[in-house]
């Protein structure tokens, strides 16, 4: 162990939290981007301010305002398109949209394991999705594996380093803001409309398929006889518009905030309020978040002590996923707004009515079906800050974080016949989690006439504790009584504890030759609880070097077009351990009812373990350059990165022949080739009269390729039609497909003149675009300013699975293209020889009715899409009141409206008819599923008080 | 400067270090045991349910279908869509599909890691035991694919693209592992036998090398049109010299690891296909019928198990077209007889529906004595009497079925029962055998119809063409994704034209 720690000699970079050095201000100056860098000062986790010259990796800074132009509740989707190099996808538009984000590629092909790291105020944390964004003085981007060496293995996927406000001394600000934005459900998949329910082109009443006849405007049956003896009819035809529009509402967002900051010459206080509350577009979804937060600090002498204390309370309370499951089912006559009344005891709206047994009423599904979370984080810091002597600091920093969850899910008890039987079910979840995270730091600064040289070392402890339990009942007694105690049958409940714990010594040293040439060196060694002994302790290394030329260079230096300019490079190994804890050996669970009683039955995991998993190593360099024109109007900032990643811990999914479905291993290669390249102009900049045109954008070119696989294998499965393929870009979209003439056209089979399904499947491309743009504008004039932000990705294919239900039942547009009549295939060919075809011209399909369409349905070529798209993100007009309306009075300092709108519009891909290119399900990007609530588009207003 | 470098680091990991190891050690899951942790007695029933699971569930009603048992309502007339259209493509998909090669693999690891623990421990019984039933489901899984992984199987990544191996030669090495499988059986030493976790047989070894032979014999009659005649006389033979002879009347091999009357803890197949814990009726009962073939092979036998099997309706009984894509009125759940369980049977068992208790079927006596009346036909049997086993085979498929067996002599005497008559015996047996699977083991049931064609099912009306059947699963897309090229090198695996190795 010891000896493996000789090696940290070399360490390095650091920025962590650039911070502009004006502060934070409503004034335009501020604005995106373009800062004077010769002054830009980095805070380090430290505490120590450097200048960002000495910084030899790319950073790129978010300021506040910055990220919250589009009035986001979750943090993270502020920085969405705003960062070179940095993807962020949103999926799922339920009341607590999930959030996937990745910096410059994979580099596991663990799928769950491309998270950067994420520290607020120095503390690492597991996410940040329920940080209050108006808390965030700024969000520093490190996009390289160095902040790895400070923070730990996660930063191999870089880090977002979050500084939250604090109290300014002598400054009494009190904020108050409040936006209320609408969200309106779009991008729905289109349905046909020609054709109703029934099947083989007649008309059942009892059938939800639409294989019906052709809609004519009669009046037909709808399902069985109401107890009244009434017949319930309806109209056979198409509403005029979108009939599945009905299910989904206007969501509503609301946020209101309140903060007060002040400070003197040895404290600092700031207190922030937040409610945040959302309705969502599926009736009867909400969530609601509260959260406070008190950052302050206080110097005794030569010791600064600081604490912050974030509490949020969350709630949500939701249906799962059959509403509008339904919906891509239904036929387009189906009547919505008659089937909200389903309590009513003589109505097709009961579900025991209802015209169809084999689908449920979908506002019965909502209201009968609910998911509640109630959620409590509790985040702070305390940390103690020692000036020993001028050149030697001590620090000891002691972070928690801590999230317990109650969930229950319910289903009331409906009494039914057969399938509309509904079994009242409840479960009762306690999740709770805590991480315990301690930093001792030492460090020493000194310079030595023209060196200046600063050593840190750092050791570090990590906790985590998880608990979770649940208990249940599968069948209770009465109808509104959700308690496991009035059940028949047996309790269910399970329990579970994970612990992971890691400790780690760590150094840095940086060395500066007068004031423009840095030099850092990094080490740090990870041992960790999830690994066997013997091969739980890692250490890895870096070091990064950056050159400021514009005062350096003679020709250069007073030079008026150039104002900065520096180039940096850096290189580092950085392992990582992916594995969860407890995956060393196989854990064995009693399944299929067992125990029965006092027999028991255990039964082996599906995963092979390998006890003498390794870390993995990642391998990474970086050069780049950073210039600015024009007494700062321009700045350009373009970077080169390289990384490979080697013996990679995932779990590999096998042939089911061996027993086992996945198999733990250290095997696979990952390289990523990725350019980013920024700019940042004031197109206009003329103080006297207060105008200011910015434009800028960030472009991001990810050449990802899989290398190596495991044993040999040229592709595998990563997750249903997204594979692993050597030598290609990662993940791979893999469908089934026709069996193809060299032309590409289809070959149908002579005999049915049906489509052949070829037996290989066909690699369509990468499910994760690898071009990524985001450009910004932005133009004020005296008190208004408009933002607005657009984001382009292109290159990538998505996979639909919502397509192929629609096909099989008859909503999917297609299945009305040859009026559901034999047709011939459009392009094809027959293969007269072997290897010889001739195009198909008369022979017609078997079918043009269900069992055709169903299985155009399953072939996953016809579902897929390219998934290229270009949106305007987000939109952000605001209003200043002048400064002469406010001069009257001492109680408002600056008053501020505006308004504010996301996803305005879109530009997809022409085949795309599936939904948001940017969705991904189970962290597989490219992926739709029926699953996800379909995307929405907002717009409101916000209105921002200084006092 | 480098060595205070080193001073200091080192004097950092003396600090983090020195309670570290103590720390660190908490990656001993205190969720779930080990294999280590676990007796085989904790292991064996597990397994056994999951291979029943498989039999009367996913592989019953896959057959019940192929083999003519079971169609839908009018208003089921979209269920079972794959299963009605024979399109290969949707069985095998990984999401949407049935998984029957992934079910089967891994209940097959649960006996090898059963036989592995079996062998270290010197514990005979369930190491044989677990070879028995992983001769069991090796042949399943032949009779469903074809050509597979044997040798290079269940072992973990050490043969992490399994080779595949002819259905033949797995056919020869499953019924060598059962072999091997009943000499462990017997020669387990006095003590050593499971016990109650033999939920099975209950530690009998008898049962045990009855039971394994039974399953030989099944695999030798089915290679009947395809076999050599010298191999299946050879282990003909080495069962008779074995000497236990094969399952009789009355020992079914069942499973009942103590089935209670709670959601997921009752007989699966119940609460899949008859009632839930309520009593209310499974979307399966609504829409499954008999077809009309079915109930017509009843009927014109004037067959007792009939109304032991099925609920009438208005006086008769009235089955369904299988696949039939029309949602005819004569069809609807009204006007068709659905299956009759004791709630329509004056709480007494009925046929295959008895109680949510009951044991699940794993094979059925009447289908050993069915088996031998066959071999004994084929002159395999030397001095047994084919008419005798044919005729106790019926009775006891009386027997479990409800109906009195005072009935069968008149049932027996009618010309197109009794095997005196029958002008093609072996044809005569594989009716009535047919006639005694219904909805118990309708995989059975689709192999023996496409080994002898017989009875005269007729095809789905919604078959890819007029003779198209279905005579094998396509390889699943878990295996074409991951065991791609292997799977490849066995040939077309087309549903309806790639048959199985002794489909002749």
């Amino acid at each position: 162990m010891i000896k493996k720690l000789h090696g940290i000699c070399l360490l390095l970079l650091t920025v962590e939290t650039a911070q502009a050095q004006q502060g934070p201000s409503i004034n335009t100056d501020t604005l995106p981007a373009v800062r004077n860098l010769n002054e830009v000062v980095v805070t380090g986790a430290l505490g120590i301010k450097r200048s960002a010259r000495e910084v030899g990796a790319a950073a790129q800074l978010v300021g506040n305002e910055e990220l919250n132009q589009g009035k986001v509740v979750n943090p993270i989707f502020g920085l969405t398109s705003k960062v070179a190099g940095l993807r962020i996808n949103m999926y799922d538009s339920k009341v607590d949209p999930q959030v996937k984000i990745v910096m410059r590629g994979s580099r596991s092909l663990n799928r769950g394991k491309n998270e950067p790291i994420y520290v607020v105020d120095g503390v690492p944390v597991p996410d940040i999705n329920r940080l209050n964004p108006n808390d965030i003085e700024s969000i520093t981007v490190l996009k390289g594996a160095n902040a790895a060496a400070l923070y730990g293995s996660e930063g191999v996927n870089g880090a977002l380093m979050i500084t939250t406000r604090s109290g300014q001394k002598g400054r009494t600000v009190v904020k108050f803001s409040n936006t209320t934005t609408f969200s309106q459900v779009y991008l729905l998949p289109p349905a046909q409309t020609r054709y109703g329910q029934g099947t083989e082109g007649v008309y059942a009443p009892t059938m939800y398929e639409s294989w019906g006849p052709l809609f004519d405007g009669s009046t037909r049956d709808l399902g069985g006889v109401l107890p009244d003896g009434t017949q319930p009819t309806q109209t056979y035809a198409a509403t005029s518009k979108d009939n599945r529009l009905n299910l989904f509402q206007t969501g509503i967002t609301q946020q209101n905030d309140l903060s007060f900051s002040g400070g003197d010459n040895k404290s600092t206080y700031f207190l922030s309020l937040q409610h945040a509350a959302i309705k969502g577009i599926i009736p009867e979804d909400a969530s609601r978040r509260t959260g406070a937060r008190f950052n302050g600090s206080r110097r005794f002498g030569k010791l600064n002590t600081s604490y912050n204390i974030n509490y949020i309370y969350f709630n949500r309370n939701t249906t799962p996923d059959g509403p509008w499951i339904t919906a891509y089912q239904l036929p387009a006559n189906f009547d919505y707004p008659a089937m909200k009344d389903w309590e009513n005891p003589n109505s097709a709206a009961n579900p025991l009515y209802f015209f169809t047994d084999q689908m449920k009423n979908p506002y019965f599904q909502i209201d009968n079906t609910r998911d509640r979370l109630a959620q409590q984080t509790l985040n702070g810091k305390v940390e103690l800050d020692y000036q020993v002597t001028d050149w030697f600091k001590a620090i000891y920093r002691l972070g928690l974080y801590s999230v317990s969850e109650e969930t229950r899910s319910t289903a009331g008890k409906f009494e039914a016949p057969g399938r509309r039987n509904v079994v009242g079910t409840v479960s009762d979840g306690s999740n709770n989690f805590r991480r315990v995270n301690g930093d001792l730091i030492l460090s020493f600064n000194k310079d030595f006439g023209k060196f200046s040289t600063r050593l840190v070392l750092g050791q570090n402890f990590r906790a985590d504790y998880t608990k979770v339990s649940a208990v249940g009942a599968g069948n209770l007694t009465l109808p509104g009584l959700f308690n496991p105690g009035s059940r028949v049958g047996e309790l269910n409940g399970s329990a579970g504890i994970t612990e992971y714990r890691s400790v780690a010594g760590y150094g840095e040293l940086t060395a500066g030759y007068n004031n423009f040439l840095f030099l850092t060196l990094t080490g740090r060694n990870d041992v960790v609880s999830v690994l066997s002994p013997e091969n739980r302790s890692y250490f890895y290394p870096g070091v990064s070097a950056s050159f400021v030329f514009h005062d350096v260079i003679t020709a250069l230096k007073h030079s008026r077009a150039l104002s900065f300019g520096k180039v940096f490079a850096s290189w580092n190994k950085t392992g990582n351990v992916t594995l969860d804890p407890y995956n060393l050996n196989n854990a064995y669970s009693q399944v299929n009812g067992f125990p029965f009683g006092n027999m028991v039955g255990f039964t082996p995991s599906a995963e092979y373990p390998n006890p003498n998993i390794q870390p993995e190593f990642v391998t990474s360099y970086e050069a780049g350059l950073q210039l600015s024109f024009l007494n700062n109007r321009l700045h350009f900032e373009g970077s080169y990165a390289y990384s490979d990643s080697k013996g990679q811990i995932f779990k590999a999914n096998t042939s089911r022949a061996i027993g086992y479905s996945t198999a733990v291993v250290n095997a696979g290669r990952l390289t990523n080739n990725v350019i980013e390249l920024s700019l940042s102009a004031d197109v206009i900049r003329d103080r006297g009269r207060d105008i200011r045109w910015n434009i800028g954008g960030a472009f991001t070119h990810i050449n990802n390729r899989v290398q190596e696989l495991y044993e040999g294998l040229e592709q595998f499965p990563i997750f249903r039609q997204s594979y692993a393929v050597k030598g290609s870009a990662y993940p791979a979209l893999l469908v089934s497909d026709y069996k193809r003439d060299p032309q590409g056209r289809v070959v149908v089979n002579a005999t049915t003149g049906d489509p052949v399904q070829a037996t290989a499947q066909s690699h369509l491309g990468t499910m994760v675009p690898p071009y990524q743009m985001g450009l910004h504008t932005m133009f004020s004039y005296k008190g208004i300013s408009l933002r607005a932000q657009f984001d382009s990705r292109l290159g990538g294919w998505l996979y639909s699975e919502i397509a192929p239900r629609m096909f099989t039942a008859g909503t999917h547009p297609w299945t009305d293209d040859y009026d559901r009549q034999p047709f011939v295939f459009p392009n094809s060919v027959i293969e007269v020889s072997e290897g010889k075809y001739e195009p198909n011209t008369s022979k017609l399909t078997s079918s043009g009715g269900k069992s055709f369409w169903q299985q155009q349905g399953s072939v996953q070529y016809n579902t897929a899409a390219k998934s290229d798209f270009f949106k305007l993100r987000e939109l952000a007009i605001n209003y200043s009141l002048p400064a002469s309306l406010l001069r009257r009075q001492q109680l408002v300092k600056d008053v501020n409206i505006g308004l504010v709108g996301t996803n305005l519009f879109i530009i997809r891909h022409k085949d795309n008819i599936y939904g948001d290119p940017e969705y991904l399900y189970n962290n597989t990007d490219g992926y739709l599923s029926f699953r996800q609530v379909p995307p929405y588009r907002t717009y409101g207003f916000n209105i921002n008080v200084t006092f | 400067m480098n060595s205070v470098f080193k001073i200091f680091t080192g004097l950092f990991a003396v600090v983090a270090m020195s309670s570290c190891s103590k720390f660190l050690d908490v990656n001993k899951n205190p969720n779930a045991p080990v294999n280590e942790n676990l007796p085989l007695s904790a292991k064996l029933p597990a397994a056994l349910v999951s291979s029943v699971n498989q039999e009367a569930g996913q592989l019953n009603q896959l057959g019940a279908f192929w083999a003519g048992y079971w169609g839908t309502t009018s208003e089921g007339v979209n269920l079972f869509f794959k299963e009605k259209n024979y399109d290969g493509p949707a069985i095998r998909h990984q999401r949407d599909g049935i998984p029957v090669w992934e079910n089967a693999y891994a209940t097959l690891l649960y006996y090898q890691l059963i036989r592995e623990q079996a062998e270290k421990e010197n514990a005979l019984f369930y190491a044989g035991a677990a070879k028995i039933m992983q001769g069991w489901h090796f042949l399943r899984l032949v009779d469903v694919y074809n050509n597979l992984p044997f040798d290079d199987a269940l072992q973990g990544t050490v043969h992490p693209r399994p080779r595949y191996e002819d259905g033949k030669t797995v056919y020869a090495k499953s019924v060598d592992l059962i072999t091997a499988g009943i000499n462990d059986i017997k020669n387990a030493l006095p003590g050593t036998e499971a016990k109650a976790d033999d939920i099975l047989f209950n530690g009998n070894r008898t049962s045990w090398a009855r039971f394994g032979n039974t399953v030989k014999l099944r695999a030798l009659v089915r290679q009947s049109e395809a076999g050599d005649a010298a191999y299946i006389t050879a282990e003909i033979a080495k069962i008779t010299a074995e000497g236990s002879g094969f399952l009789a009347a009355g020992e079914h091999a069942d499973v009942n690891p103590g089935y209670l009357v709670s959601a997921g803890k009752m007989n699966p197949f119940w609460e899949t296909y008859y009632r839930n814990v309520q009593g209310a009726a499974t979307g399966n009962l609504l829409d499954l019928r008999p077809t009309q073939y079915a109930v017509d092979q009843y009927i014109s036998r004037n067959d007792p198990r009939l109304p032991q099997l099925y609920v009438a309706v208005g006086g008769s009984y009235k089955g369904v077209l299988f696949g039939n894509p029309n949602a005819e009125e004569q069809y609807n759940r009204a006007n068709t007889s659905a299956f009759k369980g004791p709630q329509e049977n004056g709480n007494q068992p009925a046929a295959v529906f008895k109680s949510q208790v009951q044991a699940a079927m794993l094979m059925g006596a009447f289908e050993s004595l069915f088996l031998q009346a066959e071999a004994a036909q084929r002159g395999w049997l030397p001095g047994a009497s084919a008419q005798l086993l044919y005729e106790e085979a019926i009775r006891e498929s009386f027997t479990y079925m409800g109906v009195n067996t005072a009935l069968f002599a008149a049932y027996n005497s009618q010309p197109a029962v009794d095997f005196a008559q029958a002008a093609n015996k072996v044809a005569r047996i594989a009716e009535q055998k047919w006639l005694a699977l219904n909805s118990i083991s309708g995989i059975e049931a689709w192999a023996e119809y496409r080994r002898l064609g017989v009875p005269a099912i007729p095809n789905s009306l919604d078959a890819p063409t007029p003779d198209a059947r279905p005579l094998r699963l396509m390889y699943p897309e878990t295996e074409r994704q991951s065991n791609g090229e292997e799977a490849a090198k066995q040939g077309s695996d087309n549903i309806t034209t790639a048959p199985v190795w002794w489909d002749k």
